[in-house]
């Protein structure tokens, strides 16, 4: 992997590189390389297959990580990309023309974190959550209790205590003045 | 066609004895995977109803509610989580956060029934087919959503410290707290245990915001003490912090006192304002410890003339004159102090009641009076030779090392008692040998066995690192004095046993086994009782009394109506039941001297 690394090097300007195991590693790289280093990946180093291509929402540093995970099925390798964009408005270039399938892992990053890939085929239709109105789920500032709690009824019947008030109560409470 | 290729429709032949992956009777069977996360179990026995479950739960789908048959009781709530499975959506994050370990999931996903009100129940409580079931979802061992471990506290080395009385322990430092105070899941459950009711989570919540100016008001809210709290404090609540079950207890104790060293003393002032207008009403409280000056604060905060009198030359009673300076810095007790007399609190030192002002008087001058004189009379052992001069009490050793007088160091001594007082003035005294001699020789004898010693195992550790011989098992016999008149040591016997089958305290001892502990001084640290002469004796005879202690009601009062009573002298047996004690019987007078109407 390292010498995979090596050779990479050489073409494309690229960023961190962490050895996970000897068959899994992980590089960083620019947006605006992506494109090109996964053609070359798929046609010249044999990593011909898109495994997935899923999200992280780093909400303090305001960045969406992209990790794109490939295999070489005959060297049984995986690598993953990693790429950091803006949070707001995100947005990233499609790779549905590399990869036909890419276009359903970005509808679902589309529907679950808010992050545009312009071009890709049906972004903009449903993917799981259908008629979903609120804020992309998966963001970690989307407060889910408090979406279920508006979007969903209470049976009735439900109650709760505090376990410090309920130990007050029965422990100790205000005995007052006797 | 290679011979391979002929032969390879058979070897799929070999399939054909092998288990099939696939379910023989879909339509019967159909069991859920090994970690499958079906319906939760929840071990009663370990669920400490902390609801830690019930605050991750994204669905709002748990609900803590009182069971029949558990009460509530120190360190667990007595609440069980319910679970509406019309909301659950199987995430398990409530297994993944639970303190105890107790809610894991079963592999069970099939029921079936016609009422939806059946899938809201108890797991634990309720009883299920699957509540045995083995398979299922658990969090893995090691993986925990809350660090387990404490965060550590620096403090002085043992080579340090041999002979300083420096204050060993540094106190966080602001990351430091911010992190323990992180693993705090404010449950609450370590509110009842403390004896003042302090706001726990919600000042270590203050810790995690940085709102240290909050953290002191909340502080101030149940303990005007908090220097001394957060340092020596014998922090019970530790004991039933939820997070006890699965790591290290939250350090409940450091935290309190990291936020009240982040605030100046006079913001401190200012952030408790200032107190009442004055209601005309006197009160005088004997003794300036930790009840009485309480007391006084309270009092004083509802507008009572409060005047302390106080037999030392400076307050804090046994926190000053028996709490050594390493543990408790005399400057941190004094900036509490300064608090107190901050609103308007008199205290008169250098003033013995019964000596240099009478009882009587004190009853006719004030509305109401405090009793809070603690116990600084030593207990003796009355062992043949206890009555040597350099036979000497733990109590009075610490007073006179406090107030700066001249002590005769030994070049070598034995302690009785297996207590927190024996390590206390073992390890002063191990000091002053160190700065007098530079080598320390002092035996400490316990009649408890090291598994049953009464002492704190940070006070044990601590004592051994700083060279203490500390002997286990031993019962003082005799100090044994040379035909000069001399002191030669302590002798001892093997312990057999401490107390009889009505757990009555009888010693038994091995007399086959004896030992001479050389010593030119012996200190008797067993115990102290409080000097009730101050009373006099009409009052005595008033007093009713209760196996040797004034007889206090629920509210500290005694069966005279102008007098109350708080602290060790009549509860104990230490600064924050004391603290307690203080707000209870300030209460109590404030309602007394308040007239009825306006409490109503
Ligand atoms: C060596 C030692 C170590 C301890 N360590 C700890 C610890 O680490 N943590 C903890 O929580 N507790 C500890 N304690 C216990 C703790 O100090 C007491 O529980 C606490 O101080 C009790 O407060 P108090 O106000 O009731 O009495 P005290 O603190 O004893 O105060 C009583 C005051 O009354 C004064 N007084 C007595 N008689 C008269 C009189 N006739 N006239 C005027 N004034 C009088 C005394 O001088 C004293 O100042 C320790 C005790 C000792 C002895
Ligand atoms: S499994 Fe998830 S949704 Fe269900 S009760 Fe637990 S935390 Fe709530
Ligand atoms: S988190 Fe665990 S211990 Fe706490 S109430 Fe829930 S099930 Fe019980
Ligand atoms: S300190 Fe422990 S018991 Fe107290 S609220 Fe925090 S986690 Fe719960």
């Amino acid at each position: 992997m390292q010498q995979l690394y090596d050779t990479l090097s050489q073409r494309f300007s690229l960023g961190e590189f962490t050895r996970q195991r000897a068959d899994l590693a992980f590089i960083t790289v620019g947006a605006v390389r992506l494109h090109a280093l996964l053609r070359h990946l798929r046609d010249q180093e044999g990593f011909t297959h898109l495994v997935l291509l899923t999200a992280v929402d780093w909400l303090e540093d305001g960045q969406f990580q992209l990790t794109y995970l490939l295999n070489n099925r005959a060297k049984c390798q995986d690598l993953g990309l990693r790429v950091m964009i803006a949070r707001d408005n995100a947005s990233m270039e499609s790779i549905h023309d590399l990869w036909a399938a890419a276009a359903t892992y970005q509808r679902e990053l589309r529907e679950m974190f808010g992050i545009d890939f312009p071009g890709s085929p049906r972004l903009m239709d449903d993917f799981i959550l259908e008629g979903w109105n609120a804020a992309p789920p998966y963001r970690r500032d989307f407060d889910t209790l408090e979406y279920a709690r508006a979007t969903y009824r209470e049976r009735p019947g439900r109650e709760t205590r505090d376990p410090a008030a309920h130990m007050k109560q029965q422990l100790y409470g205000d005995k007052g003045d006797v | 066609m290679s011979i391979s290729d002929v032969l390879s429709p058979f070897t799929a032949w070999k399939n054909l004895f092998r288990d099939p992956v696939t379910i023989k009777d879909p339509l019967n069977e159909r069991p859920g995977a090994a970690r499958y996360r079906g319906f939760h179990k929840n071990d009663m026995d370990k669920c400490i109803g902390c609801g830690t479950c019930e605050t991750i739960c994204q669905n709002g789908a748990i609900d803590m509610l009182p069971v029949d048959g558990i009460p509530a009781v120190q360190g667990d709530s007595g609440l069980r989580p319910r679970i509406d499975y019309g909301r659950c959506c199987w995430c398990a994050l409530c297994v993944d956060v639970c303190m105890t370990g107790s809610l894991t999931m079963s592999n069970e996903y099939k029921w079936v029934e016609s009422d939806p009100d059946l899938f809201r129940f108890t797991p634990g409580v309720d009883k299920k087919y699957w509540d045995n079931a083995e398979l299922g979802y658990q969090r893995h061992d090691e993986k925990h959503l809350m660090p387990v471990a404490r965060e550590e506290m620096p403090e002085l080395h043992p080579e340090a410290r041999l002979d300083s009385f420096v204050e060993i322990v540094h106190g966080y430092s602001i990351a430091q707290a911010k992190l323990e105070a992180d693993r705090c899941v404010s449950c609450g459950l370590c509110i009842a245990t403390c004896p003042a009711h302090m706001a726990i989570p919600d000042y270590i919540k203050a810790v995690r915001d940085g709102d240290y100016e909050r953290g002191v008001q909340l502080l101030y809210a149940t303990n005007p003490f908090s220097q001394v709290c957060g340092r020596v404090c014998t922090h019970r609540c530790e004991d039933s912090c939820a997070a006890r079950h699965e790591g290290d207890p939250i350090a409940i104790r450091w935290l309190k006192r990291h936020i009240i060293d982040q605030v100046p003393q006079e913001k401190v002032i200012e952030l408790i304002g200032k107190p009442a207008a004055p209601t005309g009403k006197k009160v005088a409280i004997i003794g300036a410890g930790p009840a009485g000056l309480t007391a006084a604060f309270d009092l004083a905060r509802l507008g009572h003339a409060v005047t302390v009198y106080e037999a030392q030359a400076a307050g804090g009673g046994m926190t000053r004159y028996g709490i050594p300076e390493y543990r408790l810095p005399y400057d941190a007790l004094d900036k509490d102090i300064a608090v107190i007399t901050a609103m308007g609190v008199e205290i008169k030192y250098n003033h013995r009641v019964g000596t240099d002002i009478a009882m009587q008087q004190l009853e006719a001058d004030y509305d109401a009076v405090v009793l809070a004189i603690g116990l600084h009379q030593g207990r003796s052992t009355r062992i043949p030779g206890s009555d040597h001069p350099q036979v000497r009490k733990a109590v009075d050793l610490l007073r006179q090392i406090t107030a700066g007088e001249t002590i005769d160091v030994p070049k070598s001594m034995v302690v009785i008692g297996g207590g927190n007082v024996a390590m206390d003035i073992a390890r002063s005294m191990a000091r002053l040998q160190m700065q007098h001699y530079g080598e320390i020789r002092v035996t400490l004898t316990a009649l408890e066995d090291k598994a049953h010693f009464l002492a704190d195992p940070v006070e044990i550790k601590e004592s051994l690192e700083e060279q203490i011989n500390i002997l286990d098992s031993r019962g003082p016999q005799a100090c044994v004095i040379d035909d000069n008149g001399k002191l030669l040591g302590l002798k001892t016997w093997k312990v057999l046993s401490i107390f009889d089958a009505e757990r009555r305290f009888a010693p038994k001892y091995d007399p086959t086994d004896e030992q001479l502990h050389e010593g030119e001084m012996i200190v008797e640290a067993i115990g102290q009782m409080a000097d009730v002469s101050l009373l006099g004796e009409a009052l005595t005879e008033k007093l009713e009394w209760n196996r040797g202690r004034i007889q206090i009601d629920p509210n500290g009062r005694t069966s005279e109506n102008w007098l109350w009573s708080a602290g060790d002298c009549v509860k104990g047996p230490d600064v924050i039941n004391a603290v307690a004690d203080g707000h209870r019987v300030a209460t109590s007078i404030h309602r007394a001297l308040t007239p009825q109407e306006a409490t109503a």
